[in-house]
Parts: structure tokens; C-alpha cells; sequence
């Protein structure tokens, strides 16, 4: 799991079919790289570098073709579906590379609380570090404000807490581990959208510390409970 | 309360009533204006950004009132648990039961942005120093310092009341729950 980048995995995901990759999280049994799949991840990799440029409503089919390298036809060919099929393509691949950025660190960890350390600071740092991200946090943030506002964070909060409530179940039950997973993606989400002067969620350290405080009291109750 | 409105409330006001009635897509500066009773060149005055700049105004003005309402809610409540406990399950239940709200969460909630990202800073910061009080009338966890808790805690909070996800906030087994061990297990020693 450690020697896989990111990038790896995302090509991994795009060569299974269509119906899996939608579930955007997905380990298949053997690396795929096709021409297909090359040409796919060059789109999106210019769609990302279109949004980082001007962000999302101002690109268009013509800038990502561009971008890419390649012609609107061949764009066409390899993602039917025009400019929405596209952005879909980008979010899904996005989406993989982040939990298998997450899956990375929160494999590694020995501890409950290392697994929540890593898993809140490498969230944090990949979304920070993300140029396209934080073009959209700066012009359009309601592309990605709606996402975790009211009843749509529900969506993401699930998501989330179907990926890392199995790392945490190392450490505790099933329900109790969902219970730390959705706790933990408020907090990334909350300091994601809402930064502070005096906390930095990418800082190992600062998160170790926020935790200890905060969060691992709780845990350790729930880790309790598991015994009990 | 025995204050005269001025202008800009007044139409900040009909801007609102007119939102409630038609949605927001329907509502246009002309609604507002004849709703207020002012000129539209009163209008373009006040909010010479037209329609848009209304509806960031309209929204930001009921995004403060739903606060004050719940601070007025709250007012009875002594205890830090107390007030964690009613605060969350009135503001729920206010966001549920909010008709507007909801209408527009359906109908064109990118409206919301405004209230939501460059208003996120002082309603955490508002929640944090309703909170403040509490948190130093209580008993507090040995090290645990109240300006770092009440933001914690604001912002779990904010989170939680907004989107609760797999909790029932109506229930209120479940925020006690919430409340002891997400909530207040770093900040309060454990109960005996």
C-alpha cells in the first residue's frame, strides 16, 4: 500500500469499468494502463490545470482540450459527454487520489491516534496543496461550500465515513469507529472552510495537540465502551 | 422596539417577505421596492449593486436574526451542558422547520454563499463568545484554556446543527450523548 503514489492509484481506478469507477474508492486486482486510461488522466490533469487558472465556470471544452494536448475530437472520444461528463471525470479522479492519499497515511499509522493525526493532517495538506481547490475556494467557493453545507454535507460525511471508519476499526468497534470517522471530517472540514489564526491542520504537531485536548478524551471513552 | 427602521432595514425587511412569498428566483428588485413602499431609485440607492447585492443583504440580515432568536431561546439556560443541549436541538429544529431555508436549500442555494463563507468567520466567533460565559462558570479539564474550547467548540457546534449526519438531533438521548463525548469530554471532567 505505502510504494503506491496517488497518481498510481487513481490510473488503477479508471481502468475498471464504468460502474465501479463512479464509486470513485475501489482497489482493483492488477495495475491497468492503456492508452485510454493515459489519455483520461491527461484530461482531467488539464481540466485541473484550467480550474487552478480561472476556475470552474469560465473553462470551457476548447481550454481543457488545450490544455491536454489534444484535439476536441479526441477529447470527445475518450470522455463522451461533453464539459459535464469532464468535470464529473476530474471530481471522481480527484476524489480517488485523495483517499488513496488518506488510505496511504492512515494504513500506516501504528496507533488510534497516529491513524487520526495522519488522517487529519494529510487531508488537510492534500486539499491545501490542491491548486485547483483552492482557485475555487478563492472565486467560486460555492462549488465546493455546497457540498458541506446542510443537509449536502450528509453525502460527504457518508462517503467519508465509509473509507476511514474501516482504518479505525483497528482500534474500535464498527459504530464506534463511524463515530470518530464522521467527527473526524468535521473537524478537517470545519478548519477547511473556516481556517484559524491559530491552528494549522496541516502542522502534525498543532493536530496532535488539538486532539489530545479535544478529541482523544472522547475516543478513549468510546474505546471504553468497546471493552465494557 | 419603538425605533424607527431605517431605510435599508425597511427594505432588507420586504426584500425577505418578498423571498418567503415567491423564492428567490421569482423576487426581483421591483417586488422589493413596491413591498418596501420606496422608489426603485430609493432602491438602486441603498443597494446600487441592484437584485444581487439585495439578496446577499437579505440573506446576511436573516442569517444574524436566526442567531439573535436562538440566543433569546437560550437565555434560561445556566449549565454549559445545559445550554449545548438546548442550543443544538432548538437550533435544529429552527433549521428544519425554517420554510425559507428550506425553499431555498431546494431552490437556489448558492444564494446562500455569502452567509455561509464570508460570514463563516464571525459566527463562529459569535457562537464562541455566547459560549464563553459557560465554559468559564464551569469546571474545566486541567491545562484546557477557554478562548481554544470555545472555538472548538463553536465550530462543532456549527457543524453538527447544520448537517447532523448519522445523529438524531430531535432526540434527545442522542445529544446528550453527542454532547458528553464529541463535545465537552476534552473540556469537563468526566461526571462522576
Amino acid at each position: 500500500m505505502r510504494s503506491l503514489t496517488p497518481r498510481q492509484f487513481s490510473s488503477y481506478c479508471l481502468g475498471v469499468d464504468s460502474a465501479a469507477r463512479s464509486n470513485a474508492v475501489v482497489v482493483p486486482l492488477r495495475p491497468v494502463s492503456t492508452p485510454e486510461v493515459t489519455k483520461r488522466v491527461a484530461i482531467v490533469d488539464g481540466a485541473l490545470a484550467c480550474i487552478a487558472a480561472k476556475g470552474l465556470r469560465l473553462t470551457t471544452v476548447d481550454d481543457v482540450a488545450r490544455a491536454s494536448g489534444m484535439s476536441r475530437a479526441t477529447l470527445y472520444r475518450t470522455i463522451p459527454g461533453g464539459r459535464e461528463a469532464i468535470i464529473q471525470a476530474t471530481v471522481e479522479t480527484e476524489v480517488a487520489r485523495f483517499f488513496s492519499a488518506l488510505a496511504v497515511a492512515m494504513g500506516a499509522a501504528n496507533t488510534l491516534e497516529a491513524a487520526l493525526v495522519d488522517g487529519i493532517t494529510t487531508s488537510a495538506r492534500w486539499l491545501s496543496n490542491s491548486p485547483a481547490l483552492t482557485t475555487l475556494l478563492e472565486v467560486e467557493p460555492w462549488v465546493i461550500m455546497q457540498h458541506i453545507s446542510f443537509g449536502q454535507m450528509d453525502r460527504a460525511l457518508a462517503l467519508a465515513v465509509d473509507f476511514t471508519g474501516p482504518f479505525f476499526g483497528r482500534w474500535l468497534e464498527p459504530a464506534q469507529a463511524a463515530r470518530a470517522a464522521d467527527w473526524a471530517v468535521r473537524i478537517v472540514t470545519s478548519y477547511l472552510s473556516n481556517p484559524s489564526d491559530t491552528i494549522d491542520l496541516t502542522d502534525q504537531i498543532q493536530v496532535r495537540d488539538l486532539l489530545r485536548q479535544f478529541v482523544l478524551p472522547g475516543v478513549h471513552a468510546l474505546e471504553e465502551r468497546n471493552r465494557s | 422596539m419603538g425605533q424607527v427602521p431605517d431605510t435599508r432595514e425597511q427594505i432588507t425587511a420586504a426584500g425577505y417577505a418578498c423571498i418567503a412569498r415567491f423564492g428567490p428566483t421569482r423576487t426581483s428588485v421591483e417586488d422589493v421596492a413596491q413591498a418596501a413602499g420606496v422608489s426603485r431609485a430609493t432602491m438602486y440607492r441603498y443597494f446600487p449593486g441592484g437584485r444581487a447585492e439585495l439578496i446577499d443583504a437579505v440573506v446576511t440580515w436573516e442569517y444574524r436574526r436566526f442567531f439573535l432568536a436562538l440566543y433569546e431561546a437560550l437565555r434560561g439556560a445556566e449549565t454549559l451542558e445545559e445550554v449545548m443541549e438546548r442550543g443544538l436541538m432548538v437550533a435544529h429544529q429552527a433549521i428544519e422547520e425554517h420554510e425559507v431555508l428550506q425553499m431555498i436549500l431546494r431552490t437556489e442555494p448558492e444564494i446562500l454563499e455569502p452567509a455561509l463563507s464570508a460570514e463563516g468567520q464571525p459566527t463562529r466567533e459569535l457562537v464562541a463568545e455566547f459560549l464563553t460565559p459557560y465554559l468559564e462558570r464551569h469546571e474545566l479539564r486541567p491545562g484546557i484554556e477557554v478562548d481554544a474550547a470555545a472555538d472548538f467548540l463553536a465550530r462543532m457546534v456549527l457543524s453538527y446543527m447544520g448537517s447532523p449526519g448519522q445523529w438524531n438531533l430531535d432526540d434527545p438521548i442522542q445529544v446528550a450523548e453527542l454532547i458528553e463525548v464529541e463535545l465537552l469530554s476534552g473540556i469537563v471532567p468526566i461526571s462522576s
